[in-house]
Protein backbone atom coordinates (compact mmCIF):
# COMPACT_ATOMS: atom_id res chain seq x y z
CA UNK A 1 0.00 0.00 0.00
CA UNK A 2 1.15 3.84 -1.09
CA UNK A 3 1.86 6.10 1.91
CA UNK A 4 -1.05 8.89 0.90
CA UNK A 5 -4.60 8.68 0.31
CA UNK A 6 -6.16 9.44 -2.84
CA UNK A 7 -8.96 11.60 -3.54
CA UNK A 8 -10.95 11.50 -7.26
CA UNK A 9 -12.83 15.25 -7.72
CA UNK A 10 -11.82 18.62 -6.27
CA UNK A 11 -15.44 19.68 -5.83
CA UNK A 12 -17.18 20.51 -2.09
CA UNK A 13 -16.70 16.94 -1.05
CA UNK A 14 -13.18 15.99 -2.02
CA UNK A 15 -11.62 19.73 -0.76
CA UNK A 16 -12.90 19.15 2.64
CA UNK A 17 -11.49 15.48 2.70
CA UNK A 18 -8.27 16.77 1.34
CA UNK A 19 -7.74 19.27 3.55
CA UNK A 20 -8.98 17.27 6.68
CA UNK A 21 -6.59 14.43 5.52
CA UNK A 22 -4.00 16.81 5.12
CA UNK A 23 -4.25 18.09 9.07
CA UNK A 24 -4.12 14.66 10.30
CA UNK A 25 -0.22 14.54 9.19
CA UNK A 26 -1.38 12.01 5.85
CA UNK A 27 -0.31 13.05 2.09
CA UNK A 28 -3.11 13.35 -0.18
CA UNK A 29 -3.10 12.86 -4.43
CA UNK A 30 -5.96 14.83 -5.57
CA UNK A 31 -7.21 14.17 -9.17
CA UNK A 32 -9.36 16.60 -10.71
CA UNK A 33 -10.03 16.65 -14.31
CA UNK A 34 -10.63 20.49 -14.73
CA UNK A 35 -9.75 22.70 -16.18
CA UNK A 36 -8.80 20.06 -18.48
CA UNK A 37 -12.75 19.20 -19.25
CA UNK A 38 -15.31 20.48 -17.56
CA UNK A 39 -18.69 19.44 -16.49
CA UNK A 40 -21.85 20.53 -18.20
CA UNK A 41 -22.33 22.95 -14.97
CA UNK A 42 -19.06 23.77 -13.98
CA UNK A 43 -16.77 26.65 -15.85
CA UNK A 44 -14.52 27.70 -13.77
CA UNK A 45 -11.01 26.34 -13.40
CA UNK A 46 -11.15 26.49 -9.61
CA UNK A 47 -11.49 23.94 -7.39
CA UNK A 48 -14.66 23.93 -4.74
CA UNK A 49 -16.84 25.39 -7.52
CA UNK A 50 -20.52 26.37 -6.77
CA UNK A 51 -22.41 25.53 -9.22
CA UNK A 52 -26.38 26.63 -9.14
CA UNK A 53 -27.42 28.79 -6.18
CA UNK A 54 -24.91 30.71 -4.34
CA UNK A 55 -26.79 30.33 -0.88
CA UNK A 56 -25.85 27.59 1.81
CA UNK A 57 -29.58 27.70 3.39
CA UNK A 58 -30.29 28.92 6.59
CA UNK A 59 -27.56 29.74 9.18
CA UNK A 60 -30.30 28.95 11.83
CA UNK A 61 -29.78 26.69 14.47
CA UNK A 62 -33.54 25.82 13.91
CA UNK A 63 -33.58 24.72 10.44
CA UNK A 64 -31.52 21.33 9.84
CA UNK A 65 -28.83 22.55 7.20
CA UNK A 66 -28.31 25.70 9.57
CA UNK A 67 -27.41 22.96 12.38
CA UNK A 68 -25.40 20.97 10.12
CA UNK A 69 -23.19 24.13 9.16
CA UNK A 70 -23.24 24.50 12.93
CA UNK A 71 -21.63 21.03 13.39
CA UNK A 72 -19.28 21.34 10.42
CA UNK A 73 -17.85 24.55 12.08
CA UNK A 74 -17.42 22.81 15.42
CA UNK A 75 -15.20 19.92 13.58
CA UNK A 76 -13.26 22.70 12.05
CA UNK A 77 -14.47 22.49 8.49
CA UNK A 78 -12.36 24.36 6.05
CA UNK A 79 -15.37 25.08 3.52
CA UNK A 80 -17.98 26.18 6.22
CA UNK A 81 -15.03 28.37 7.52
CA UNK A 82 -14.46 30.30 4.06
CA UNK A 83 -17.84 30.16 3.70
CA UNK A 84 -18.34 32.25 6.63
CA UNK A 85 -15.49 34.68 5.60
CA UNK A 86 -16.96 35.09 1.99
CA UNK A 87 -20.45 35.62 2.92
CA UNK A 88 -22.76 38.12 1.32
CA UNK A 89 -25.90 39.74 2.98
CA UNK A 90 -28.90 37.08 2.79
CA UNK A 91 -30.86 37.41 5.70
CA UNK A 92 -30.81 33.91 7.55
CA UNK A 93 -29.28 32.72 5.31
CA UNK A 94 -25.32 31.97 4.53
CA UNK A 95 -24.84 32.75 0.86
CA UNK A 96 -21.60 33.42 -0.55
CA UNK A 97 -19.46 35.39 -3.09
CA UNK A 98 -19.09 32.25 -5.39
CA UNK A 99 -15.88 33.47 -6.89
CA UNK A 100 -14.29 34.07 -3.78
CA UNK A 101 -15.24 31.14 -1.77
CA UNK A 102 -13.68 28.80 -4.42
CA UNK A 103 -10.33 31.00 -5.06
CA UNK A 104 -9.67 30.77 -1.49
CA UNK A 105 -9.90 26.97 -0.93
CA UNK A 106 -8.37 26.54 -4.16
CA UNK A 107 -5.05 28.65 -2.58
CA UNK A 108 -5.64 26.96 0.99
CA UNK A 109 -5.56 23.14 -1.52
CA UNK A 110 -2.91 24.30 -3.20
CA UNK A 111 -0.40 25.79 -0.78
CA UNK A 112 -1.10 22.60 1.67
CA UNK A 113 2.38 20.63 1.08
CA UNK A 114 0.69 17.17 1.94
CA UNK A 115 -2.10 18.02 -0.57
CA UNK A 116 -0.86 17.05 -4.57
CA UNK A 117 -3.32 18.07 -7.19
CA UNK A 118 -2.84 16.11 -10.29
CA UNK A 119 -4.81 17.86 -13.55
CA UNK A 120 -6.10 14.45 -14.75
CA UNK A 121 -9.40 12.63 -15.31
CA UNK A 122 -9.62 9.06 -14.14
CA UNK A 123 -11.92 6.35 -15.84
CA UNK A 124 -12.57 3.92 -17.99
CA UNK A 125 -10.09 3.23 -20.83
CA UNK A 126 -7.89 6.37 -19.31
CA UNK A 127 -4.71 6.58 -18.57
CA UNK A 128 -5.64 6.24 -14.97
CA UNK A 129 -8.46 4.18 -13.62
CA UNK A 130 -10.19 3.62 -10.56
CA UNK A 131 -9.48 -0.40 -10.40
CA UNK A 132 -5.85 0.53 -10.72
CA UNK A 133 -5.93 3.62 -7.90
CA UNK A 134 -7.62 1.04 -5.23
CA UNK A 135 -4.93 -1.70 -5.92
CA UNK A 136 -2.41 1.13 -4.76
CA UNK A 137 -4.05 3.10 -1.66
CA UNK A 138 -6.79 3.90 -0.33
CA UNK A 139 -9.19 5.92 -2.46
CA UNK A 140 -11.94 8.49 -1.90
CA UNK A 141 -14.45 9.14 -5.17
CA UNK A 142 -15.64 12.58 -4.65
CA UNK A 143 -16.66 13.16 -8.29
CA UNK A 144 -20.01 13.97 -8.08
CA UNK A 145 -23.80 14.10 -9.30
CA UNK A 146 -21.72 15.49 -12.88
CA UNK A 147 -19.06 12.05 -13.06
CA UNK A 148 -17.70 12.13 -15.85
CA UNK A 149 -18.99 9.30 -18.30
CA UNK A 150 -15.58 7.04 -18.17
CA UNK A 151 -16.02 7.00 -14.82
CA UNK A 152 -19.34 6.81 -14.18
CA UNK A 153 -19.00 3.38 -15.96
CA UNK A 154 -16.24 2.47 -14.17
CA UNK A 155 -17.96 2.89 -10.64
CA UNK A 156 -20.87 1.06 -12.20
CA UNK A 157 -19.01 -1.75 -13.22
CA UNK A 158 -17.03 -1.69 -9.94
CA UNK A 159 -20.29 -1.83 -7.67
CA UNK A 160 -21.97 -4.35 -9.93
CA UNK A 161 -19.21 -6.87 -9.44
CA UNK A 162 -19.85 -8.42 -5.84
CA UNK B 1 -29.25 6.02 -11.76
CA UNK B 2 -30.02 9.21 -13.21
CA UNK B 3 -32.01 12.35 -12.79
CA UNK B 4 -32.31 16.26 -13.28
CA UNK B 5 -31.19 19.18 -11.23
CA UNK B 6 -32.24 22.20 -12.22
CA UNK B 7 -31.18 26.00 -11.75
CA UNK B 8 -32.01 29.54 -11.90
CA UNK B 9 -31.29 32.13 -13.73
CA UNK B 10 -29.74 35.53 -12.77
CA UNK B 11 -29.97 38.76 -13.51
CA UNK B 12 -27.80 41.91 -13.21
CA UNK B 13 -29.26 44.97 -10.35
CA UNK B 14 -28.50 47.65 -12.69
CA UNK B 15 -31.20 46.43 -15.15
CA UNK B 16 -34.10 46.07 -12.35
CA UNK B 17 -36.55 48.87 -12.25
CA UNK B 18 -36.78 49.90 -8.75
CA UNK B 19 -39.23 52.15 -9.27
CA UNK B 20 -41.29 48.47 -8.80
CA UNK B 21 -39.00 46.94 -6.84
CA UNK B 22 -38.12 47.00 -3.42
CA UNK B 23 -35.78 45.53 -0.25
CA UNK B 24 -36.65 43.35 2.23
CA UNK B 25 -37.20 40.06 4.19
CA UNK B 26 -40.01 38.14 4.21
CA UNK B 27 -39.69 38.12 8.15
CA UNK B 28 -39.10 41.95 8.70
CA UNK B 29 -40.79 43.73 6.10
CA UNK B 30 -44.37 43.61 6.91
CA UNK B 31 -46.05 46.41 7.67
CA UNK B 32 -46.98 46.52 11.43
CA UNK B 33 -50.09 47.37 12.62
CA UNK B 34 -49.06 50.33 14.55
CA UNK B 35 -46.93 51.85 11.90
CA UNK B 36 -47.75 54.81 9.81
CA UNK B 37 -46.92 54.39 6.38
CA UNK B 38 -43.82 57.00 6.89
CA UNK B 39 -42.63 55.13 9.78
CA UNK B 40 -42.65 51.92 7.93
CA UNK B 41 -40.46 53.24 5.16
CA UNK B 42 -38.43 54.85 7.23
CA UNK B 43 -37.37 51.21 9.37
CA UNK B 44 -37.32 49.88 5.78
CA UNK B 45 -34.82 52.32 4.79
CA UNK B 46 -32.93 51.44 7.76
CA UNK B 47 -32.34 48.29 7.20
CA UNK B 48 -29.52 45.63 5.71
CA UNK B 49 -30.28 45.21 2.03
CA UNK B 50 -31.14 41.53 1.37
CA UNK B 51 -33.37 40.30 -0.80
CA UNK B 52 -34.74 42.06 -4.20
CA UNK B 53 -38.91 41.70 -4.11
CA UNK B 54 -40.95 41.87 -7.59
CA UNK B 55 -44.80 42.45 -6.82
CA UNK B 56 -47.03 41.73 -8.85
CA UNK B 57 -51.14 42.47 -9.30
CA UNK B 58 -54.10 39.98 -10.56
CA UNK B 59 -53.61 40.39 -13.89
CA UNK B 60 -49.63 40.94 -14.11
CA UNK B 61 -49.11 37.19 -12.16
CA UNK B 62 -51.76 35.81 -14.91
CA UNK B 63 -50.45 36.71 -18.26
CA UNK B 64 -47.10 35.52 -16.31
CA UNK B 65 -48.65 32.32 -15.70
CA UNK B 66 -49.99 32.15 -19.02
CA UNK B 67 -46.99 33.52 -20.55
CA UNK B 68 -45.08 30.36 -18.41
CA UNK B 69 -46.97 27.45 -18.62
CA UNK B 70 -47.03 28.17 -23.13
CA UNK B 71 -43.29 28.45 -23.20
CA UNK B 72 -40.78 26.23 -25.23
CA UNK B 73 -38.96 23.86 -22.98
CA UNK B 74 -35.87 22.04 -23.94
CA UNK B 75 -36.47 18.41 -24.91
CA UNK B 76 -35.22 15.98 -22.77
CA UNK B 77 -33.84 12.49 -23.64
CA UNK B 78 -36.19 9.38 -22.38
CA UNK B 79 -34.02 9.00 -19.86
CA UNK B 80 -33.75 12.12 -18.51
CA UNK B 81 -37.84 12.29 -18.24
CA UNK B 82 -38.22 9.37 -15.29
CA UNK B 83 -36.86 11.67 -12.59
CA UNK B 84 -37.56 15.18 -11.42
CA UNK B 85 -35.73 16.45 -8.31
CA UNK B 86 -38.67 17.29 -6.27
CA UNK B 87 -36.72 20.19 -4.22
CA UNK B 88 -35.62 21.53 -7.42
CA UNK B 89 -38.49 21.36 -9.50
CA UNK B 90 -38.40 23.40 -12.64
CA UNK B 91 -41.01 26.49 -12.09
CA UNK B 92 -42.80 25.78 -15.69
CA UNK B 93 -43.45 21.99 -14.16
CA UNK B 94 -45.09 23.74 -11.27
CA UNK B 95 -47.01 26.38 -12.65
CA UNK B 96 -48.40 23.67 -14.78
CA UNK B 97 -50.07 21.95 -11.91
CA UNK B 98 -52.59 25.20 -11.33
CA UNK B 99 -52.63 28.83 -11.78
CA UNK B 100 -52.15 29.04 -8.16
CA UNK B 101 -49.77 26.63 -7.58
CA UNK B 102 -46.80 29.35 -7.82
CA UNK B 103 -48.86 31.62 -5.23
CA UNK B 104 -48.50 28.84 -2.74
CA UNK B 105 -44.77 28.08 -3.41
CA UNK B 106 -41.56 30.50 -4.76
CA UNK B 107 -43.68 33.38 -5.76
CA UNK B 108 -45.86 33.50 -2.05
CA UNK B 109 -47.03 37.07 -1.00
CA UNK B 110 -46.60 35.96 2.54
CA UNK B 111 -44.93 38.59 4.95
CA UNK B 112 -44.54 41.28 2.06
CA UNK B 113 -46.36 44.61 1.30
CA UNK B 114 -45.90 46.94 -1.66
CA UNK B 115 -44.20 50.16 -0.16
CA UNK B 116 -46.08 52.31 -3.11
CA UNK B 117 -49.26 51.07 -1.57
CA UNK B 118 -48.85 49.76 2.05
CA UNK B 119 -50.70 46.96 1.00
CA UNK B 120 -50.55 43.15 0.25
CA UNK B 121 -49.52 42.22 -3.48
CA UNK B 122 -51.25 39.53 -5.28
CA UNK B 123 -48.08 37.33 -5.82
CA UNK B 124 -43.96 38.26 -5.25
CA UNK B 125 -40.59 36.96 -6.99
CA UNK B 126 -37.73 37.98 -5.02
CA UNK B 127 -33.98 37.91 -6.20
CA UNK B 128 -31.05 37.09 -4.11
CA UNK B 129 -27.44 38.39 -4.10
CA UNK B 130 -25.67 36.24 -5.29
CA UNK B 131 -22.19 37.92 -5.80
CA UNK B 132 -20.15 40.52 -3.25
CA UNK B 133 -20.48 43.55 -4.92
CA UNK B 134 -24.37 42.42 -5.30
CA UNK B 135 -24.25 43.12 -8.99
CA UNK B 136 -26.01 39.68 -9.82
CA UNK B 137 -29.27 38.60 -8.22
CA UNK B 138 -30.44 34.99 -8.58
CA UNK B 139 -34.56 34.13 -9.35
CA UNK B 140 -35.29 32.48 -5.92
CA UNK B 141 -37.54 29.52 -7.33
CA UNK B 142 -36.87 29.87 -10.78
CA UNK B 143 -34.89 26.54 -11.92
CA UNK B 144 -35.88 26.04 -15.08
CA UNK B 145 -35.88 23.97 -18.26
CA UNK B 146 -37.05 26.67 -20.80
CA UNK B 147 -35.32 27.81 -23.57
CA UNK B 148 -33.63 30.22 -23.01
CA UNK B 149 -34.57 32.38 -25.78
CA UNK B 150 -37.81 31.95 -23.97
CA UNK B 151 -36.39 32.28 -20.67
CA UNK B 152 -35.76 36.07 -21.63
CA UNK B 153 -39.28 36.52 -23.18
CA UNK B 154 -41.21 35.26 -20.17
CA UNK B 155 -39.25 36.12 -17.20
CA UNK B 156 -38.96 39.86 -18.79
CA UNK B 157 -42.85 39.66 -18.57
CA UNK B 158 -42.18 40.05 -14.52
CA UNK B 159 -42.82 43.53 -13.28
CA UNK B 160 -39.06 45.28 -12.84
CA UNK B 161 -37.63 42.83 -15.00
CA UNK B 162 -39.24 44.80 -18.18
CA UNK B 163 -35.74 45.57 -19.11
CA UNK B 164 -34.15 42.51 -17.14
CA UNK B 165 -30.41 41.57 -18.40
CA UNK B 166 -29.87 37.56 -17.89
CA UNK B 167 -26.04 36.70 -17.45
CA UNK B 168 -27.14 33.79 -16.64
CA UNK B 169 -29.83 31.15 -17.86
CA UNK B 170 -31.52 28.54 -15.90
CA UNK B 171 -30.46 24.68 -16.95
CA UNK B 172 -31.00 21.45 -16.58
CA UNK B 173 -28.51 18.81 -15.60
CA UNK B 174 -27.77 15.23 -14.95
CA UNK B 175 -27.77 13.75 -11.64
CA UNK B 176 -25.81 10.59 -10.83
CA UNK B 177 -25.76 8.86 -7.39
CA UNK B 178 -25.16 5.49 -5.88
CA UNK B 179 -27.74 3.40 -4.97
CA UNK B 180 -25.56 3.43 -1.13
CA UNK B 181 -27.72 1.70 1.26
CA UNK B 182 -27.42 -1.49 -0.63
CA UNK B 183 -23.26 -0.69 -1.65
CA UNK B 184 -22.09 1.66 1.27
CA UNK B 185 -21.30 1.10 5.53
CA UNK B 186 -22.18 4.10 7.66
CA UNK B 187 -19.01 5.29 6.78
CA UNK B 188 -19.68 5.92 3.20
CA UNK B 189 -16.75 2.77 2.30
CA UNK B 190 -17.60 0.52 -0.41
CA UNK B 191 -18.77 -2.81 1.52
CA UNK B 192 -17.27 -5.26 -1.84
CA UNK B 193 -13.80 -3.00 -0.97
CA UNK B 194 -12.70 -1.55 1.94
CA UNK B 195 -10.07 0.66 0.05
CA UNK B 196 -13.15 2.57 -1.70
CA UNK B 197 -14.71 5.22 -0.26
CA UNK B 198 -17.32 7.49 -1.58
CA UNK B 199 -18.01 11.11 -0.93
CA UNK B 200 -20.70 14.00 -1.69
CA UNK B 201 -23.67 14.12 -3.73
CA UNK B 202 -22.57 10.83 -5.53
CA UNK B 203 -23.50 9.06 -2.30
CA UNK B 204 -27.19 10.56 -2.04
CA UNK B 205 -26.54 13.20 0.70
CA UNK B 206 -28.49 15.81 -1.42
CA UNK B 207 -26.77 20.02 -1.35
CA UNK B 208 -23.18 21.79 -0.87
CA UNK B 209 -23.39 21.42 3.24
CA UNK B 210 -24.36 17.74 3.21
CA UNK B 211 -21.91 17.15 0.85
CA UNK B 212 -19.37 18.62 2.59
CA UNK B 213 -20.61 16.75 5.51
CA UNK B 214 -20.03 13.42 3.80
CA UNK B 215 -16.27 14.70 2.73
CA UNK B 216 -16.05 15.20 6.70
CA UNK B 217 -17.04 11.72 7.34
CA UNK B 218 -14.99 9.92 4.66
CA UNK B 219 -11.62 12.27 5.89
CA UNK B 220 -12.22 11.13 9.72
CA UNK B 221 -12.52 7.53 8.59
CA UNK B 222 -9.59 7.43 5.96
CA UNK B 223 -7.92 8.17 8.68
CA UNK B 224 -8.48 5.56 10.85
CA UNK B 225 -8.36 3.03 7.77
CA UNK B 226 -4.79 4.42 6.97
CA UNK B 227 -3.73 4.32 10.25
CA UNK B 228 -5.00 1.08 11.75
CA UNK B 229 -3.27 -0.54 8.47
CA UNK B 230 0.23 1.12 8.47
CA UNK B 231 0.33 -0.18 12.55
CA UNK B 232 -1.76 -3.27 11.92
CA UNK B 233 -4.42 -2.73 14.47
CA UNK B 234 -7.93 -3.33 14.28
CA UNK B 235 -9.73 -0.21 12.00
CA UNK B 236 -12.43 1.11 14.41
CA UNK B 237 -14.73 3.33 12.50
CA UNK B 238 -15.91 6.53 13.14
CA UNK B 239 -19.30 7.25 13.34
CA UNK B 240 -21.10 10.12 15.10
CA UNK B 241 -24.68 9.91 17.17
CA UNK B 242 -27.94 9.54 15.42
CA UNK B 243 -28.67 12.35 17.33
CA UNK B 244 -26.26 14.68 15.18
CA UNK B 245 -27.06 15.75 11.64
CA UNK B 246 -24.10 14.81 10.64
CA UNK B 247 -24.26 10.87 11.63
CA UNK B 248 -28.12 10.78 10.77
CA UNK B 249 -27.64 12.06 7.14
CA UNK B 250 -24.68 8.63 7.06
CA UNK B 251 -26.85 6.42 8.56
CA UNK B 252 -29.72 7.60 6.39
CA UNK B 253 -28.40 6.84 2.73
CA UNK B 254 -26.50 3.38 3.97
CA UNK B 255 -30.04 2.05 5.43
CA UNK B 256 -32.00 -0.18 3.37
CA UNK B 257 -34.75 1.63 2.01
CA UNK B 258 -37.57 0.42 -0.49
CA UNK B 259 -37.03 4.09 -2.25
CA UNK B 260 -33.88 5.02 -2.03
CA UNK B 261 -34.28 8.96 -2.62
CA UNK B 262 -30.95 11.20 -2.34
CA UNK B 263 -31.43 13.09 1.04
CA UNK B 264 -31.28 16.80 2.77
CA UNK B 265 -30.82 17.43 5.81
CA UNK B 266 -34.09 17.76 7.81
CA UNK B 267 -34.93 17.04 11.39
CA UNK B 268 -36.84 13.96 9.96
CA UNK B 269 -34.19 12.01 10.06
CA UNK B 270 -33.14 12.28 13.78
CA UNK B 271 -34.52 10.16 16.66
CA UNK B 272 -37.77 11.75 18.15
CA UNK B 273 -37.30 14.56 21.14
CA UNK B 274 -37.71 11.47 24.51
CA UNK B 275 -38.68 14.36 26.79
CA UNK B 276 -42.45 15.94 26.91
CA UNK B 277 -43.97 16.39 23.73
CA UNK B 278 -43.08 19.78 22.19
CA UNK B 279 -46.21 21.54 19.95
CA UNK B 280 -44.32 24.29 18.74
CA UNK B 281 -41.94 23.38 15.45
CA UNK B 282 -39.37 26.51 16.22
CA UNK B 283 -38.72 25.54 20.37
CA UNK B 284 -38.97 21.71 19.19
CA UNK B 285 -36.48 21.60 16.69
CA UNK B 286 -34.06 24.15 19.48
CA UNK B 287 -33.95 21.17 21.50
CA UNK B 288 -33.46 18.64 18.41
CA UNK B 289 -30.39 21.30 17.72
CA UNK B 290 -29.27 21.54 21.29
CA UNK B 291 -29.07 17.48 21.94
CA UNK B 292 -27.26 17.25 18.76
CA UNK B 293 -24.29 19.55 19.56
CA UNK B 294 -24.22 17.94 23.06
CA UNK B 295 -23.65 14.64 21.84
CA UNK B 296 -21.50 15.72 18.46
CA UNK B 297 -18.17 14.64 20.25
CA UNK B 298 -19.62 12.01 22.17
CA UNK B 299 -18.17 8.36 22.16
CA UNK B 300 -19.98 5.69 22.01
CA UNK B 301 -18.98 3.09 24.60
CA UNK B 302 -16.31 0.03 23.41
CA UNK B 303 -15.16 2.57 20.56
CA UNK B 304 -12.74 4.58 22.87
C1 LIG C 1 -26.71 22.11 -11.74
C2 LIG C 1 -26.68 21.80 -10.30
C3 LIG C 1 -27.21 22.69 -9.41
C4 LIG C 1 -27.14 22.45 -8.04
N1 LIG C 1 -27.64 23.38 -7.20
C5 LIG C 1 -27.54 23.22 -5.88
C6 LIG C 1 -27.99 24.24 -5.00
O1 LIG C 1 -28.47 25.28 -5.44
N2 LIG C 1 -27.87 24.05 -3.68
C7 LIG C 1 -27.33 22.92 -3.18
O2 LIG C 1 -27.23 22.81 -1.96
N3 LIG C 1 -26.90 21.92 -3.98
C8 LIG C 1 -26.99 22.04 -5.32
N4 LIG C 1 -26.58 21.04 -6.16
C9 LIG C 1 -26.18 19.73 -5.62
C10 LIG C 1 -24.80 19.56 -4.97
O3 LIG C 1 -24.83 20.14 -3.70
C11 LIG C 1 -23.64 20.13 -5.72
O4 LIG C 1 -23.58 19.51 -6.95
C12 LIG C 1 -22.29 19.92 -4.97
O5 LIG C 1 -21.30 20.62 -5.64
C13 LIG C 1 -21.89 18.47 -4.84
O6 LIG C 1 -20.62 18.36 -4.26
P1 LIG C 1 -19.64 17.18 -4.65
O7 LIG C 1 -18.39 17.42 -3.90
O8 LIG C 1 -20.32 15.90 -4.48
O9 LIG C 1 -19.39 17.35 -6.22
P2 LIG C 1 -18.79 18.57 -7.07
O10 LIG C 1 -18.73 19.79 -6.24
O11 LIG C 1 -19.56 18.59 -8.33
O12 LIG C 1 -17.31 18.13 -7.37
C14 LIG C 1 -16.97 17.07 -8.23
C15 LIG C 1 -15.64 17.37 -8.89
O13 LIG C 1 -15.16 16.20 -9.53
C16 LIG C 1 -14.66 16.50 -10.81
N5 LIG C 1 -14.76 15.28 -11.63
C17 LIG C 1 -15.88 14.71 -12.15
N6 LIG C 1 -15.58 13.57 -12.80
C18 LIG C 1 -14.23 13.40 -12.70
C19 LIG C 1 -13.32 12.41 -13.15
N7 LIG C 1 -13.73 11.35 -13.85
N8 LIG C 1 -11.99 12.55 -12.87
C20 LIG C 1 -11.56 13.62 -12.16
N9 LIG C 1 -12.38 14.59 -11.69
C21 LIG C 1 -13.71 14.48 -11.96
C22 LIG C 1 -15.48 17.67 -11.27
O14 LIG C 1 -14.80 18.44 -12.22
C23 LIG C 1 -15.72 18.44 -9.96
O15 LIG C 1 -14.74 19.41 -9.73
C24 LIG C 1 -26.59 21.25 -7.55
C25 LIG C 1 -26.08 20.35 -8.45
C26 LIG C 1 -26.11 20.60 -9.82
C27 LIG C 1 -25.54 19.63 -10.77
C1 LIG D 1 -25.63 23.02 -20.35
C2 LIG D 1 -25.56 24.34 -21.09
C3 LIG D 1 -25.30 25.49 -20.37
C4 LIG D 1 -25.25 26.73 -21.03
N1 LIG D 1 -25.05 27.80 -20.26
C5 LIG D 1 -25.13 29.02 -20.83
C6 LIG D 1 -25.03 30.17 -20.04
O1 LIG D 1 -24.85 30.08 -18.82
N2 LIG D 1 -25.14 31.38 -20.64
C7 LIG D 1 -25.35 31.50 -21.99
O2 LIG D 1 -25.48 32.62 -22.47
N3 LIG D 1 -25.42 30.42 -22.77
C8 LIG D 1 -25.32 29.20 -22.25
N4 LIG D 1 -25.41 28.11 -23.05
C9 LIG D 1 -25.56 28.32 -24.53
C10 LIG D 1 -27.03 28.27 -24.97
O3 LIG D 1 -27.29 26.93 -25.26
C11 LIG D 1 -27.49 29.05 -26.23
O4 LIG D 1 -26.66 28.70 -27.29
C12 LIG D 1 -27.50 30.56 -26.14
O5 LIG D 1 -27.87 31.02 -24.88
C13 LIG D 1 -28.48 31.14 -27.16
O6 LIG D 1 -29.84 30.85 -26.79
P1 LIG D 1 -31.08 30.91 -27.77
O7 LIG D 1 -32.19 31.49 -27.03
O8 LIG D 1 -30.65 31.56 -29.04
O9 LIG D 1 -31.35 29.40 -28.14
P2 LIG D 1 -32.40 28.36 -27.56
O10 LIG D 1 -33.26 27.97 -28.70
O11 LIG D 1 -33.06 28.86 -26.35
O12 LIG D 1 -31.48 27.16 -27.18
C14 LIG D 1 -30.55 26.59 -28.05
C15 LIG D 1 -30.05 25.32 -27.44
O13 LIG D 1 -29.54 25.62 -26.15
C16 LIG D 1 -29.73 24.57 -25.26
N5 LIG D 1 -30.55 25.02 -24.12
C17 LIG D 1 -31.40 26.06 -24.07
N6 LIG D 1 -31.96 26.17 -22.89
C18 LIG D 1 -31.46 25.18 -22.14
C19 LIG D 1 -31.66 24.76 -20.79
N7 LIG D 1 -32.51 25.39 -19.97
N8 LIG D 1 -30.97 23.69 -20.36
C20 LIG D 1 -30.10 23.04 -21.17
N9 LIG D 1 -29.86 23.40 -22.44
C21 LIG D 1 -30.54 24.44 -22.92
C22 LIG D 1 -30.47 23.49 -26.01
O14 LIG D 1 -29.53 22.52 -26.43
C23 LIG D 1 -31.09 24.24 -27.17
O15 LIG D 1 -31.31 23.39 -28.26
C24 LIG D 1 -25.45 26.83 -22.43
C25 LIG D 1 -25.70 25.67 -23.13
C26 LIG D 1 -25.78 24.44 -22.48
C27 LIG D 1 -26.09 23.19 -23.28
Amino acid sequence: MKEYITIIGGGLAGTEAAYQIAKAGIPVKLYEMKPKKYTPAHHSSELAEVVCSNSFKSNLLTNACGLLKEELRKLDSLLIRIADETKVPAGQALAVDREEFSQRVTEEIKNNPLIEIVSEEVGKGLPTTLSDLIKESITIVATGPLTSDPLAEEIAELTRAK
Amino acid sequence: MYFYDAAAPIVTKESIDFSVAFYGDRYSQEKKKEETMEEWKKRLAGEEPSYINLPMDQEEYETFWKALVEAEVVTLHEFEKKEIFEGCMPIEVMAKRGMDTLRFGPLKPMGFDDPRTGKRPYAVVQLRQDDKQAELYNLVGFQTNLKFGEQKRVFQLIPGLGQGDFVKYGVMHRNTYLNSPELLTETYQLKSNPNLYFAGQLTGVEGYVESISSGMVVALNTIAYYQSQKQRIDYLPITFSAYTMIGSLAKYISTPNHKFQPMNANFGILPEWEGKKIRDKKERYQKLAERSLKHLFFVPEGKK
